[in-house]
């Protein structure tokens, strides 16, 4: 059995799913709207969520994305038409799943997380690295992404 | 005195300018998964983005506790668009049972997840009786 988080807004079976559905769009779209066009486009195909930060440099952005226990080859990232996606699994050791539990609160299974980023980047330039548990993503923006200082000449 | 005063006084606004905007930090909860084997309690904490030098793992009478510090997310020339790591610390304390043996603990951190190893005294171990 898989273990899901739980989300307030979408896990209530008992309320009509076009309510929270509702509710989920309106939260979104104030959450664009303070993000200033960098969107979170789905989570809703994952078993867990994955916590992501996100931070604008100069010449990239640069994403962090929380994956403890998860296997880097059990981890996909695709750029497609400047959205982001990070997808994968987490799986349950093998030697321990069948263990005698006592408590469980650790999230297993698939995750997919996708973000509109808001300037294009170099999507060959795009660099992972995964360390104790971060994926620490590094994409460079595309020349004309990055600020331009222009001199303007007075007459 | 009256000097002394007056220096700090007049230091004061310098100070201000000086200080740079913190993060707050987070106090976080690891979540846990804790079975149990014929010889041992093994316990698995997420913790990504520590390091094993960052983690302290102490046992005070019957409590264990688990402290960690986590780098700053981001460099400081960075602008954070969207945050839900953020910059956080973890904690997380277990009362232990008598019967654990205390000196045979062990842990290990690999891929932001901290296991122990918390080994059963003799006396908790599974055992057959042989009869007579």
């Amino acid at each position: 059995m898989a273990l899901i988080r739980w989300n307030h807004t979408r896990d209530l079976p008992s309320w009509p799913s076009e309510v929270f559905g509702l509710q989920r769009d309106v939260n979104r779209m104030f959450d664009n709207f303070f993000r200033g066009g960098l969107q979170d486009d789905s989570t809703e195909l994952s078993a867990w969520t994955p916590a992501v930060d996100i931070a604008e440099q100069k010449d990239a952005y640069l994403v962090k994305v929380e994956l403890p226990g998860v296997r880097k080859e059990d981890v996909k990232i695709t750029l497609e038409s400047s959205i982001l996606t990070i997808r994968g699994e987490k799986k349950q050791d093998t030697e321990t799943a069948t263990e005698n539990y006592h408590r469980v609160e650790r999230c297993y299974g698939s995750f997919q997380r996708s973000f509109t980023l808001p300037t294009t980047v170099k999507a060959d330039r795009i660099e992972a690295v995964y360390k104790d548990g971060i994926l620490n993503i590094t994409l460079p923006k595309a020349e004309e992404a990055k600020p331009k200082q222009i001199e303007v000449k007075v007459k | 005195m009256e000097d002394g005063k007056q220096d700090a006084l007049m230091r004061r606004p310098e100070d201000a300018l000086q200080r740079v905007p913190v993060p707050p930090e987070r106090i976080v909860t690891p979540v846990a998964d804790l079975f149990e084997t014929g010889d041992a309690f093994i316990m698995k904490l997420d913790m990504p983005g520590t390091a094993k030098e960052c983690i302290h793992l102490s046992i005070e009478s019957d409590r264990l506790a688990i402290r960690a510090s986590v780098a700053v997310p981001h460099p400081a020339s960075a602008h954070v668009l969207f945050s839900e790591i953020g910059h956080k610390k973890y904690l997380r304390e277990f009362n232990l049972g008598d019967g654990i043996d205390r000196d045979k603990i062990d842990a290990l951190y690999e891929d932001g997840v901290l296991t122990i190893l918390l080994p059963k005294t003799e006396a908790l171990r599974p055992r057959t009786i042989p009869i007579r």
